[in-house]
Protein backbone atom coordinates (compact mmCIF):
# COMPACT_ATOMS: atom_id res chain seq x y z
CA UNK A 1 0.00 0.00 0.00
CA UNK A 2 1.52 3.31 -1.08
CA UNK A 3 1.69 5.80 1.77
CA UNK A 4 2.09 9.56 1.78
CA UNK A 5 4.77 11.79 3.28
CA UNK A 6 3.32 15.14 4.21
CA UNK A 7 4.67 18.61 4.70
CA UNK A 8 5.20 18.90 8.44
CA UNK A 9 3.36 22.26 8.48
CA UNK A 10 0.19 20.46 7.37
CA UNK A 11 0.19 17.77 10.06
CA UNK A 12 -2.72 17.74 12.48
CA UNK A 13 -2.03 17.84 16.20
CA UNK A 14 -2.78 14.11 16.32
CA UNK A 15 -0.33 13.39 13.49
CA UNK A 16 2.38 15.39 15.21
CA UNK A 17 1.77 13.51 18.43
CA UNK A 18 1.90 10.13 16.70
CA UNK A 19 5.13 10.89 14.88
CA UNK A 20 6.84 12.03 18.08
CA UNK A 21 5.46 9.02 19.94
CA UNK A 22 6.86 6.55 17.40
CA UNK A 23 10.27 8.27 17.44
CA UNK A 24 10.37 8.15 21.25
CA UNK A 25 9.46 4.47 21.21
CA UNK A 26 12.37 3.69 18.84
CA UNK A 27 14.65 5.61 21.17
CA UNK A 28 13.37 3.72 24.20
CA UNK A 29 13.96 0.35 22.52
CA UNK A 30 17.51 1.25 21.42
CA UNK A 31 16.72 1.05 17.71
CA UNK A 32 17.04 4.80 17.24
CA UNK A 33 20.65 4.78 18.39
CA UNK A 34 21.42 2.03 15.88
CA UNK A 35 20.34 4.46 13.17
CA UNK A 36 22.69 7.08 14.64
CA UNK A 37 25.55 4.57 14.56
CA UNK A 38 24.86 3.62 10.94
CA UNK A 39 25.08 7.24 9.82
CA UNK A 40 28.33 7.75 11.75
CA UNK A 41 29.86 4.58 10.44
CA UNK A 42 29.19 5.31 6.78
CA UNK A 43 30.33 8.93 6.79
CA UNK A 44 33.66 8.72 4.97
CA UNK A 45 35.32 11.88 3.68
CA UNK A 46 36.65 12.07 0.15
CA UNK A 47 40.30 12.69 1.07
CA UNK A 48 40.49 9.12 2.33
CA UNK A 49 40.54 6.10 0.08
CA UNK A 50 37.54 4.34 1.57
CA UNK A 51 34.39 3.57 -0.31
CA UNK A 52 32.08 6.55 0.24
CA UNK A 53 28.39 5.84 0.16
CA UNK A 54 26.61 8.45 2.25
CA UNK A 55 28.30 11.82 1.66
CA UNK A 56 30.65 13.49 -0.80
CA UNK A 57 29.60 10.86 -3.31
CA UNK A 58 27.03 10.22 -6.05
CA UNK A 59 25.10 7.84 -3.79
CA UNK A 60 24.42 10.63 -1.25
CA UNK A 61 20.82 10.75 -2.52
CA UNK A 62 19.94 7.04 -2.99
CA UNK A 63 21.81 6.04 0.17
CA UNK A 64 19.74 8.47 2.25
CA UNK A 65 16.57 7.40 0.41
CA UNK A 66 17.15 3.82 1.52
CA UNK A 67 18.19 4.95 5.00
CA UNK A 68 14.96 6.94 5.41
CA UNK A 69 12.94 4.00 4.13
CA UNK A 70 14.45 1.74 6.80
CA UNK A 71 13.79 4.32 9.48
CA UNK A 72 10.24 4.76 8.27
CA UNK A 73 9.75 0.99 8.30
CA UNK A 74 10.90 0.98 11.94
CA UNK A 75 8.49 3.83 12.77
CA UNK A 76 5.64 2.04 11.05
CA UNK A 77 6.33 -1.14 12.99
CA UNK A 78 5.51 0.96 16.06
CA UNK A 79 2.58 2.84 14.52
CA UNK A 80 1.47 1.86 10.99
CA UNK A 81 -0.14 5.26 10.41
CA UNK A 82 3.12 7.21 10.75
CA UNK A 83 5.29 8.42 7.85
CA UNK A 84 8.32 10.75 7.81
CA UNK A 85 7.11 14.31 7.23
CA UNK A 86 9.23 16.79 5.32
CA UNK A 87 10.48 20.24 6.28
CA UNK A 88 10.47 22.70 3.40
CA UNK A 89 13.14 25.02 4.79
CA UNK A 90 12.72 27.49 1.94
CA UNK A 91 9.30 28.25 3.41
CA UNK A 92 9.43 27.49 7.13
CA UNK A 93 12.66 29.36 7.58
CA UNK A 94 12.46 30.98 11.02
CA UNK A 95 12.71 29.80 14.63
CA UNK A 96 9.03 30.78 14.96
CA UNK A 97 7.88 28.04 12.55
CA UNK A 98 5.45 25.50 14.01
CA UNK A 99 8.11 22.87 13.27
CA UNK A 100 9.87 23.97 16.44
CA UNK A 101 6.75 23.83 18.61
CA UNK A 102 6.51 22.36 22.10
CA UNK A 103 4.53 19.40 20.78
CA UNK A 104 6.87 18.61 17.90
CA UNK A 105 10.61 19.23 17.53
CA UNK A 106 10.98 21.66 20.43
CA UNK A 107 12.92 24.88 20.03
CA UNK A 108 16.39 26.34 19.89
CA UNK A 109 19.12 25.54 22.39
CA UNK A 110 19.56 27.93 25.30
CA UNK A 111 22.52 30.29 25.59
CA UNK A 112 25.68 28.88 27.05
CA UNK A 113 25.52 25.13 26.68
CA UNK A 114 23.02 25.24 23.75
CA UNK A 115 20.85 22.65 25.43
CA UNK A 116 17.36 22.18 23.98
CA UNK A 117 15.04 22.69 26.95
CA UNK A 118 11.64 22.66 25.25
CA UNK A 119 9.58 19.95 23.60
CA UNK A 120 9.63 16.16 23.71
CA UNK A 121 13.40 15.91 23.12
CA UNK A 122 14.45 18.17 25.98
CA UNK A 123 16.85 16.36 28.29
CA UNK A 124 14.82 17.09 31.41
CA UNK A 125 11.89 15.13 30.01
CA UNK A 126 14.05 12.05 30.35
CA UNK A 127 13.18 10.49 26.98
CA UNK A 128 16.06 11.72 24.88
CA UNK A 129 19.52 11.08 26.37
CA UNK A 130 22.32 11.33 23.81
CA UNK A 131 24.28 8.09 24.02
CA UNK A 132 26.14 8.09 20.69
CA UNK A 133 27.90 11.42 20.53
CA UNK A 134 30.98 13.45 19.83
CA UNK A 135 30.99 15.10 23.24
CA UNK A 136 30.30 14.13 26.82
CA UNK A 137 27.10 16.16 26.87
CA UNK A 138 24.09 13.90 27.26
CA UNK A 139 21.57 16.44 25.92
CA UNK A 140 20.40 17.53 22.47
CA UNK A 141 21.89 20.87 21.36
CA UNK A 142 20.90 23.44 18.72
CA UNK A 143 22.25 26.84 17.75
CA UNK A 144 19.82 28.32 15.22
CA UNK A 145 21.42 30.57 12.63
CA UNK A 146 24.86 30.38 14.23
CA UNK A 147 24.75 33.86 15.85
CA UNK A 148 28.54 34.12 16.12
CA UNK A 149 28.73 33.97 12.32
CA UNK A 150 25.13 34.38 11.20
CA UNK A 151 23.71 32.29 8.39
CA UNK A 152 20.24 32.05 6.84
CA UNK A 153 18.45 28.94 5.65
CA UNK A 154 18.71 28.32 1.90
CA UNK A 155 16.26 30.32 -0.18
CA UNK A 156 14.01 28.98 -2.93
CA UNK A 157 16.32 30.73 -5.36
CA UNK A 158 19.38 28.97 -4.05
CA UNK A 159 17.58 25.64 -4.25
CA UNK A 160 16.51 26.47 -7.81
CA UNK A 161 20.16 26.73 -8.80
CA UNK A 162 20.55 23.08 -7.86
CA UNK A 163 17.37 21.89 -9.52
CA UNK A 164 18.34 23.71 -12.73
CA UNK A 165 21.17 21.20 -13.21
CA UNK A 166 20.35 18.68 -15.91
CA UNK A 167 22.96 15.98 -15.24
CA UNK A 168 22.83 13.84 -12.10
CA UNK A 169 26.50 14.04 -11.10
CA UNK A 170 29.95 14.54 -12.57
CA UNK A 171 33.56 13.44 -12.14
CA UNK A 172 35.44 13.37 -9.83
CA UNK A 173 32.22 12.25 -8.05
CA UNK A 174 33.09 13.94 -4.77
CA UNK A 175 32.81 17.24 -2.88
CA UNK A 176 34.73 18.98 -5.66
CA UNK A 177 32.33 18.06 -8.49
CA UNK A 178 31.59 21.38 -10.17
CA UNK A 179 28.49 20.43 -12.08
CA UNK A 180 25.62 18.06 -11.53
CA UNK A 181 22.50 18.03 -9.40
CA UNK A 182 23.90 15.86 -6.57
CA UNK A 183 26.67 18.16 -5.36
CA UNK A 184 24.62 21.31 -5.97
CA UNK A 185 22.00 19.87 -3.61
CA UNK A 186 24.44 18.30 -1.15
CA UNK A 187 26.10 21.70 -1.03
CA UNK A 188 29.90 21.47 -1.13
CA UNK A 189 31.55 24.52 -2.65
CA UNK A 190 34.97 26.12 -2.72
CA UNK A 191 33.65 29.57 -1.97
CA UNK A 192 34.78 31.67 0.97
CA UNK A 193 32.51 33.17 3.62
CA UNK A 194 28.89 32.18 3.96
CA UNK A 195 28.75 30.96 0.36
CA UNK A 196 30.62 27.90 1.56
CA UNK A 197 27.39 26.26 2.60
CA UNK A 198 24.63 25.49 0.19
CA UNK A 199 21.31 23.72 0.45
CA UNK A 200 21.67 20.44 2.36
CA UNK A 201 24.90 21.38 4.15
CA UNK A 202 23.61 24.86 4.94
CA UNK A 203 20.58 23.46 6.74
CA UNK A 204 22.80 21.32 8.94
CA UNK A 205 24.78 24.46 9.72
CA UNK A 206 21.73 26.62 10.41
CA UNK A 207 20.26 24.20 12.94
CA UNK A 208 23.68 23.78 14.51
CA UNK A 209 24.53 21.89 17.68
CA UNK A 210 24.33 18.16 17.14
CA UNK A 211 22.95 18.64 13.60
CA UNK A 212 26.37 19.94 12.63
CA UNK A 213 28.36 16.93 13.71
CA UNK A 214 28.93 13.34 12.81
CA UNK A 215 26.06 12.29 15.03
CA UNK A 216 23.52 14.65 13.42
CA UNK A 217 20.87 11.91 13.44
CA UNK A 218 20.54 12.52 17.19
CA UNK A 219 18.39 15.52 16.27
CA UNK A 220 15.08 14.12 15.02
CA UNK A 221 14.74 17.06 12.63
CA UNK A 222 17.42 15.25 10.63
CA UNK A 223 14.69 13.00 9.18
CA UNK A 224 12.43 15.89 8.20
CA UNK A 225 15.34 17.62 6.52
CA UNK A 226 16.33 14.54 4.56
CA UNK A 227 12.72 13.80 3.67
CA UNK A 228 12.65 17.19 1.94
CA UNK A 229 16.00 16.51 0.22
CA UNK A 230 14.46 13.28 -1.06
CA UNK A 231 11.36 15.14 -2.28
CA UNK A 232 13.54 17.63 -4.16
CA UNK A 233 15.38 14.76 -5.80
CA UNK A 234 12.11 13.02 -6.64
CA UNK A 235 10.73 16.13 -8.37
CA UNK A 236 14.00 16.62 -10.20
CA UNK A 237 13.82 13.04 -11.46
CA UNK A 238 10.34 13.64 -12.81
CA UNK A 239 11.49 16.81 -14.55
CA UNK A 240 14.59 15.13 -15.99
CA UNK A 241 13.48 11.60 -16.90
CA UNK A 242 16.52 11.02 -19.10
CA UNK A 243 19.01 12.01 -16.39
CA UNK A 244 19.71 8.73 -14.68
CA UNK A 245 22.08 8.03 -11.81
CA UNK A 246 25.78 8.44 -12.63
CA UNK A 247 28.27 6.85 -12.80
CA UNK A 248 26.49 4.15 -14.77
CA UNK A 249 29.44 1.77 -14.43
CA UNK A 250 32.24 1.59 -11.86
CA UNK A 251 35.34 3.77 -12.35
CA UNK A 252 38.02 1.48 -13.88
CA UNK A 253 41.06 0.11 -12.00
CA UNK A 254 43.80 2.70 -11.91
CA UNK A 255 41.42 5.66 -11.91
CA UNK A 256 41.26 7.93 -8.87
CA UNK A 257 37.76 6.88 -7.80
CA UNK A 258 38.24 3.14 -8.35
CA UNK A 259 36.31 1.30 -5.59
CA UNK A 260 35.57 4.61 -3.87
CA UNK A 261 32.11 5.33 -5.29
CA UNK A 262 29.03 3.25 -6.02
CA UNK A 263 27.92 2.84 -9.63
CA UNK A 264 24.29 2.52 -10.76
CA UNK A 265 24.00 -1.23 -10.24
CA UNK A 266 26.25 -1.72 -7.22
CA UNK A 267 24.95 -2.16 -3.67
CA UNK A 268 25.22 0.73 -1.20
CA UNK A 269 26.51 -0.73 2.09
CA UNK A 270 25.13 -1.52 4.59
CA UNK A 271 22.10 -1.94 2.35
CA UNK A 272 21.74 -4.45 -0.43
CA UNK A 273 19.87 -1.92 -2.54
CA UNK A 274 21.59 -0.31 -5.51
CA UNK A 275 20.99 3.27 -6.70
CA UNK A 276 18.95 1.80 -9.54
CA UNK A 277 16.77 -0.16 -7.11
CA UNK A 278 15.64 3.01 -5.34
CA UNK A 279 15.50 5.30 -8.37
CA UNK A 280 11.72 5.01 -8.41
CA UNK A 281 9.96 5.20 -5.04
CA UNK A 282 6.40 5.65 -6.25
CA UNK A 283 5.37 2.06 -5.51
CA UNK A 284 6.32 2.65 -1.84
CA UNK A 285 5.49 6.24 -0.95
CA UNK A 286 4.74 9.56 -2.54
CA UNK A 287 4.88 13.17 -1.45
CA UNK A 288 1.85 15.29 -0.73
CA UNK B 1 24.15 9.41 33.54
CA UNK B 2 25.71 7.70 30.56
CA UNK B 3 28.85 9.07 29.04
CA UNK B 4 28.59 9.61 25.31
CA UNK B 5 30.25 6.95 23.24
CA UNK B 6 33.15 8.33 21.19
CA UNK B 7 32.41 8.51 17.51
CA UNK B 8 35.78 7.28 16.44
CA UNK B 9 35.09 3.87 17.94
CA UNK B 10 32.36 3.50 15.40
CA UNK B 11 34.26 4.64 12.35
CA UNK B 12 35.35 2.07 9.79
CA UNK B 13 38.99 1.29 9.52
CA UNK B 14 40.70 3.63 7.09
CA UNK B 15 42.46 2.01 4.19
CA UNK B 16 44.32 5.22 3.63
CA UNK B 17 46.90 4.97 0.91
CA UNK B 18 49.34 7.68 1.73
CA UNK B 19 50.55 8.60 -1.75
CA UNK B 20 51.88 12.12 -1.28
CA UNK B 21 49.33 12.86 1.39
CA UNK B 22 51.89 13.43 4.07
CA UNK B 23 53.86 15.89 1.98
CA UNK B 24 50.64 17.69 1.14
CA UNK B 25 49.49 17.97 4.72
CA UNK B 26 52.83 19.32 5.85
CA UNK B 27 52.64 21.98 3.18
CA UNK B 28 49.10 22.89 4.11
CA UNK B 29 50.06 22.86 7.71
CA UNK B 30 52.95 25.28 7.41
CA UNK B 31 50.62 28.03 6.24
CA UNK B 32 48.38 27.46 9.24
CA UNK B 33 51.27 27.32 11.68
CA UNK B 34 52.69 30.59 10.38
CA UNK B 35 49.32 32.25 10.59
CA UNK B 36 49.10 30.96 14.11
CA UNK B 37 52.42 32.51 15.12
CA UNK B 38 51.22 35.81 13.75
CA UNK B 39 47.92 35.71 15.62
CA UNK B 40 49.09 34.32 18.91
CA UNK B 41 51.94 36.74 19.25
CA UNK B 42 49.35 39.45 19.57
CA UNK B 43 47.70 37.95 22.65
CA UNK B 44 50.76 36.13 23.86
CA UNK B 45 48.71 33.04 24.56
CA UNK B 46 50.35 30.43 22.37
CA UNK B 47 53.50 28.76 21.24
CA UNK B 48 54.04 27.06 17.91
CA UNK B 49 56.00 23.83 18.10
CA UNK B 50 57.95 22.86 15.02
CA UNK B 51 55.30 21.93 12.44
CA UNK B 52 52.56 22.06 15.03
CA UNK B 53 50.47 24.41 17.08
CA UNK B 54 49.79 24.82 20.74
CA UNK B 55 47.59 27.68 21.87
CA UNK B 56 44.72 28.83 23.99
CA UNK B 57 41.69 29.58 21.85
CA UNK B 58 38.51 30.90 23.49
CA UNK B 59 39.63 29.42 26.76
CA UNK B 60 40.35 26.00 25.31
CA UNK B 61 43.79 24.45 24.91
CA UNK B 62 44.27 23.31 21.31
CA UNK B 63 47.30 21.40 20.14
CA UNK B 64 48.27 19.77 16.89
CA UNK B 65 51.23 17.98 15.45
CA UNK B 66 51.83 16.05 12.26
CA UNK B 67 52.10 12.32 12.76
CA UNK B 68 53.88 10.18 10.21
CA UNK B 69 51.45 7.96 8.40
CA UNK B 70 48.36 9.10 10.25
CA UNK B 71 48.05 12.74 9.27
CA UNK B 72 47.55 14.82 12.40
CA UNK B 73 47.17 14.42 16.07
CA UNK B 74 44.91 17.24 17.18
CA UNK B 75 43.69 17.74 20.74
CA UNK B 76 41.27 20.01 22.53
CA UNK B 77 41.99 20.23 26.26
CA UNK B 78 44.05 17.09 25.84
CA UNK B 79 41.26 15.09 24.21
CA UNK B 80 41.80 13.79 20.68
CA UNK B 81 39.89 15.41 17.84
CA UNK B 82 39.78 13.14 14.81
CA UNK B 83 40.40 14.88 11.48
CA UNK B 84 39.13 13.57 8.14
CA UNK B 85 40.77 14.65 4.90
CA UNK B 86 38.74 16.20 2.09
CA UNK B 87 39.50 15.96 -1.62
CA UNK B 88 39.66 19.75 -1.81
CA UNK B 89 42.60 19.72 0.62
CA UNK B 90 40.72 20.64 3.79
CA UNK B 91 39.64 18.85 6.94
CA UNK B 92 36.41 17.79 8.61
CA UNK B 93 36.03 17.11 12.31
CA UNK B 94 33.36 15.02 14.06
CA UNK B 95 32.12 18.24 15.65
CA UNK B 96 31.52 19.90 12.28
CA UNK B 97 30.91 17.37 9.52
CA UNK B 98 29.46 19.81 7.05
CA UNK B 99 32.29 22.30 6.57
CA UNK B 100 35.78 21.74 5.30
CA UNK B 101 38.49 23.77 7.06
CA UNK B 102 41.69 24.64 5.18
CA UNK B 103 44.18 23.62 7.90
CA UNK B 104 44.26 21.46 11.03
CA UNK B 105 44.48 24.65 13.11
CA UNK B 106 41.40 26.08 11.44
CA UNK B 107 39.61 22.77 11.99
CA UNK B 108 40.56 22.77 15.68
CA UNK B 109 39.38 26.35 16.16
CA UNK B 110 36.18 25.58 14.23
CA UNK B 111 35.54 22.63 16.52
CA UNK B 112 36.01 24.84 19.61
CA UNK B 113 33.59 27.41 18.14
CA UNK B 114 30.93 24.74 17.75
CA UNK B 115 31.63 22.84 20.96
CA UNK B 116 30.43 25.71 23.11
CA UNK B 117 31.01 24.60 26.66
CA UNK B 118 30.95 20.87 25.81
CA UNK B 119 33.93 18.59 26.24
CA UNK B 120 34.98 16.04 23.66
CA UNK B 121 34.13 12.49 24.62
CA UNK B 122 37.07 10.83 26.28
CA UNK B 123 38.70 8.02 24.38
CA UNK B 124 37.98 9.53 20.99
CA UNK B 125 41.01 9.11 18.77
CA UNK B 126 42.15 8.88 15.26
CA UNK B 127 39.38 6.73 13.98
CA UNK B 128 41.96 4.17 12.95
CA UNK B 129 41.25 0.93 14.67
CA UNK B 130 43.58 -2.02 14.46
CU1 LIG C 1 22.20 15.51 6.02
Amino acid sequence: MVYVRKNQRDLTAAERRKFVGAVLELKRSGRYDDFVRTHVRYYSADGDDDLRVAHMAPSFLPWHRQYLLEFERALRSVDPTVTVPYWDWTRDNTPAASLWGEDFMGGNGRRGDRQVTTGPFAYERGDWPITVGVTESPFLTRNFGNPANPIELPTARELARATAETVYDSAPWDSTSRTGFRNALEGWTREAGNGRWRNHNRVHRWVGGLMLGGASVNDPVFWLHHSFIDLVWSRWQRKNPEARYLPASPPPPGSAQYRRVVARHEPMPPFRATPDDVADHRHLYRYA
Amino acid sequence: MSVAQPLSRLLPRRRTVLRSLFALTVTAFTGGALAHVATTRADGAGRAAAGGFDEMYRGRHIQGRPVAGAGFDVRVDGRPLHLMRCAGGGYLTPVDHYSSYPTPLAAARGAVDELGSARLALGAHHGVRP
